[in-house]
């Protein structure tokens, strides 16, 4: 049986060499060959799109950003995109699988479809072209590129002005001084060839934002395979898959920083301004875990997060 | 490969009985989907593309840079460009026809689409031309080939998709476009040289020398002001190669008030034809999305890229068999379609190349220079029967010329664009000066 | 291509005069005229006031979108749609007639089966409450839009069109 992964990320982007290509891989080898994936060199569809793929079975497996649209079905997916979450991919992407993927039923969001993976990248930072953020009041003014939702009403509520576009978009808008800054990973300044249009990053413990994904494959494609197979996959899947993707993001983003050098000044965020922005923090998380409803507890899935990634509050 | 051909040769014959190209490919690209993925993943695929497709924030460019050079051709800028081109080759043989070469290229400059160039000078070069006993072969055949320079001189629409399909940096392609632009807007005046050369019956002996009028000097310079704001604009960081669009249009109404060329009807026109002409090319942006995710799931480009792999053929071997691949899809498809479904076929195949040559020895460098390439293929493919879209272009605007006349004057045009297009391949430093 | 190309002569074909088509087409304009507006507000708001309109992106993406579906009744009534008729000359004149029909008939019903999907997909959207990442607008109204669109202009390729000579 040929499973079609439609990928959107470029095919020589790190996760997809050592991540979804190893899994592919793998998948093959603990099914004795009966089971293979084929990732396509180009995607069927935008990636905002690749969730309703896999659920309409365009491709049958397909990942993607819970963050992409903006819409109720994947509310209790934000428990991953909060700030303070952890700087480790492998301890977030394990949390996340075991947090969101149990008690917050990650499985009723993503409905459709079997869940193979659930994962998050390394911590967000936020990269500027102007200065050194060394109080609340530099952030006052600047034109920042974020993430849409949680990043922008953060950077907002401190003063900073929040503005949405693509990825590549960054690139056209930050070196001709359109925007002044973004909200990014340590990957995607290198991934997006910014380094030299940036100057200054703010690092936050456990991240200023964060960024959660999944990795599904359509439900009745998965259930026609024997369960055997489904064991085997499931094996390799998940768990393991997070510590295998959280390890690639790890090293990717080792090896952006070693690109970047010194070319960017690199400064952790005062207490002044970790207080700002864990005060709008607070308040975001708070009004996330109202909206949630009966029968799931969002603050204290988050304090068992922060707990397992060991970034929690004192 | 064997199911991506088949698909290939009937919607080749869905075109020649008449189905617009655009619906041909959503149909055989939908059905091909849905025989090897099934009727509900096709439809989900095919509803999918239909929407995203207009929601596409870089194609905001294709009505934007339309309607402004329609606001210019209907303030009466067109027309007085070619009468300023006229003045500096009045006095040859076939002065004319290089008039509207210059002319078009002017025009280029400040429209990003071939088509438009085209319907715009055909409508100020041809009645002249007509007037003073040029014969429709040379003059159409002219003004056909000076449109193509639509969408290689800056701004340009097509360059923005090839952008868009491959990542590669906007700002840079339009640099890269400029010299080629040049280059070509040469090869075509020295190919009206050799026509009249070779055939003085084209033209008339001299034409009369009338000096520059008001009129006439003012449409120079708002073409010029137009473009230095569109590039010091982009490359000046004030905004975005995508948002040069919505300022340009806006800077050409502002020239139009101030020169008061523009007719509330033509102004209307140039909205109305802007919308419309949108409408048409997302249809067919639309239909080859849906056809070229059919492709990819039945694996051509894996296999292609797996046969170039296999032979093990030479950089600029394989360069050139794409080339000669891509001049042979452009006399049966229509020019946009083939960009959309050939690029992201073929680009892959590139970037994995090593040409040898110090000047691409940067990806990114060699992904400019093969856009240019693209573009001017394009360009060909324009002109290329039985398909050649700036021809039927000018068919419609001038029904009383048959279409083989027109295919009779472009192919002196035809053969320099051969030559430029070799100039281009093998000096791949002419694309690159400006951008590095 | 059978019919000349839009000319900037507005109401030299005839259908041009109807009200519908008028009504779109005012519409068309205006979207088009709101693009350039958003991206000048944006632009020389960021340089002159330094607050940029934090929307554009967005805003601009959802009128394109309008732009386009709107417009596509007016292309399609034009016989705006590049084809091809080469190989018609071959055939004698009710052939022809014939073909053409057909082909309208073939491109209908691609039109009539993406106003079926765009439908789902608006219903979809209804549902999960899609909305857009910084402007948070409803996205169903836009699906529903392009649904109607693609309808009406099946409905136009389904009736008989004037041939030119
Ligand atoms: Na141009
Ligand atoms: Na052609």
């Amino acid at each position: 049986e040929e499973l079609v992964m439609s990928s959107w990320l470029p095919p020589k982007h790190p996760i997809v060499v050592n991540a979804f290509k190893p899994w592919a891989e793998e998948v093959e080898k603990v099914t004795e060959g009966r089971v293979t994936v084929r990732i396509m060199g180009k995607p069927l569809g935008s990636p905002p799109a690749h969730f309703d793929m896999a659920r309409d079975g365009v491709a049958d497996i397909t990942y993607g950003l819970h963050s992409f649209t903006e819409d109720d079905r994947f509310n209790r997916a934000r428990l991953g995109q909060f700030s303070f979450l952890g700087d480790d991919a492998i301890a977030n992407s394990k949390a996340y699988w075991a947090i969101y993927g149990g008690q917050m039923d990650a499985a009723g969001e993503h409905q459709g479809t079997h869940l193979l993976g659930l994962f998050m990248h390394g911590p967000g930072l936020l990269y500027n072209n102007k200065r050194k953020i060394g109080a609340v009041a530099d952030l006052q003014g600047l034109k920042l590129r974020v993430p849409g939702g949680y990043g922008g009403d953060l950077v907002g509520a401190l003063g900073a002005t929040p503005l949405f576009m693509s990825s590549p978009e960054v690139y056209e808008k930050l070196s001709r001084g359109v925007i002044d800054g973004v909200a990014f990973t340590y990957e995607a300044i290198t991934a997006f060839n910014l380094t030299d249009h940036l100057k200054y990053a703010m690092t936050v413990p456990g991240g200023v934002y964060n960024t959660t994904w999944f990795l599904v494959v359509n439900e009745d494609k998965w259930n026609s395979l024997s369960e055997a197979d489904r064991t085997a996959i499931d094996a390799i899947s998940g768990a393991a898959f997070a510590e295998r993707v959280g390890k690639a993001w790890n090293d990717a983003d080792a090896a952006a920083r070693a690109e970047i050098g010194d070319r960017i000044a690199f400064d952790e965020a005062s207490p002044e301004v970790v207080a700002a922005l864990r005060a709008t923090a607070g308040k975001l998380e708070q009004k996330w875990a109202e909206g949630l409803g009966e029968g799931h507890d969002g603050l204290a899935a988050l304090a068992e997060f922060r707990k397992a990634t060991g970034v929690a509050p004192e | 490969m064997i199911t991506s051909l088949i698909a290939f040769a009937i919607l080749l014959g869905m075109v020649f009985v008449r189905v617009p190209i655009a619906f041909a490919m959503a149909i055989v690209g939908g059905i091909g989907f849905a025989l090897l993925r099934g009727w509900a993943p096709a439809g989900a695929m095919v509803g999918n593309a239909v929407f995203e497709t207009g929601l596409n924030y870089s194609l905001s460019v294709v009505p934007l840079f339309i309607f402004m050079g329609n606001v210019l051709a209907g303030s009466g800028i067109a027309q007085g460009l070619f009468s300023a081109a006229d003045r500096v080759f009045g006095r040859m043989r076939g002065g004319l026809a290089m008039a509207t070469i210059l002319s078009c290229g002017g025009f280029s400059a400040v429209c990003g689409s071939s088509l438009a160039t085209a319907a715009t000078m055909s409508k100020v070069a041809m009645p002249s031309m007509r007037r003073f006993g040029y014969s429709d072969s040379l003059a159409t055949g002219a003004i056909a080939a000076g449109g193509t320079l639509g969408i290689l001189i800056p701004p340009s629409v097509v360059l923005i998709i090839f952008g868009l399909l491959t990542e590669a940096d906007i700002g840079k392609l339009f640099l890269a476009g400029i010299i080629p632009g040049i280059v070509g807007i040469i090869g075509y005046l020295l190919a009206v040289m050799a026509a009249v050369r070779l055939k003085p019956e084209l033209a008339p002996e001299v034409g009369e020398v009338v000096p520059m009028t008001r009129q006439d000097a003012i449409s120079v310079v708002a073409v010029l002001a137009l473009f230095a704001f569109i590039m010091i604009g982009i490359y000046g960081g004030l905004f975005t190669p995508i948002e040069a669009a919505g300022m340009g249009a806006f800077a050409a109404l502002v020239i139009a008030a101030l020169t008061g060329g523009l007719t509330r009807a033509a102004l209307w026109g140039a909205f109305l034809d802007s919308a419309t002409a949108s409408a048409m090319i997302f249809a067919i942006i639309i239909g080859a999305e849906i056809f070229s995710n059919f492709v990819t799931f039945a694996g051509l480009p894996d296999s292609l890229s797996m046969i170039v792999e296999d032979l093990g053929l030479s950089a600029w071997t394989v360069l050139l068999l794409i080339v000669l691949i891509y001049l042979v899809l452009g006399c049966f498809l229509e020019s946009l379609s083939m960009i959309l479904l050939t690029v992201p076929v073929f680009y892959p195949v590139i970037a994995n190349l090593d040409f040898g040559l110090a000047v691409l020895a940067d990806p990114d460098a060699v992904l400019i220079w093969f856009g240019i390439i693209v573009v001017v293929v394009t360009e060909i493919s324009l002109i290329t029967p039985p398909i050649g879209m700036n021809v039927f272009v000018l068919r419609s605007v001038l029904p009383d010329v048959a279409l083989g006349t027109i295919f009779r004057g472009v192919y002196v045009f035809w053969v320099a664009d051969i030559v430029r297009l070799a100039v281009i391949i093998f000096v791949p430093v002419l694309s690159l000066w400006l951008v590095s | 291509m059978n019919e000349p190309v839009p000319d900037m002569i507005p109401g030299r074909v005839p259908h041009r005069q109807a009200p519908w088509y008028r009504a779109l087409a005012v519409i068309a304009a205006v979207l088009i005229a709101l693009m350039i507006g958003v991206t000048c507000i944006d632009v020389i708001g960021r340089y002159l006031m330094n607050r940029p309109f934090g929307g554009a992106y967005e805003l601009t993406q959802i009128l394109l979108a309008a732009l386009v579906f709107v417009a596509l009744p007016l292309t399609t009534a034009d016989g705006g749609h590049v084809e091809v008729d080469l190989a018609l000359h071959l055939f004698p004149k009710p052939v022809q007639r014939l073909m053409g029909r057909l082909a309208g008939w073939v491109s209908a019903l691609a039109l009539g089966y993406f106003a079926w999907r765009l439908a789902l997909i608006g219903l979809d959207q209804w549902h999960e409450g899609t909305r857009s990442a910084s402007l948070m607008l409803p996205m169903a109204p836009l699906a529903f839009l392009a649904a109607a669109s693609c309808a009406v202009s099946a409905i136009i390729l389904l009736l008989p069109r004037k041939e030119t000579p």
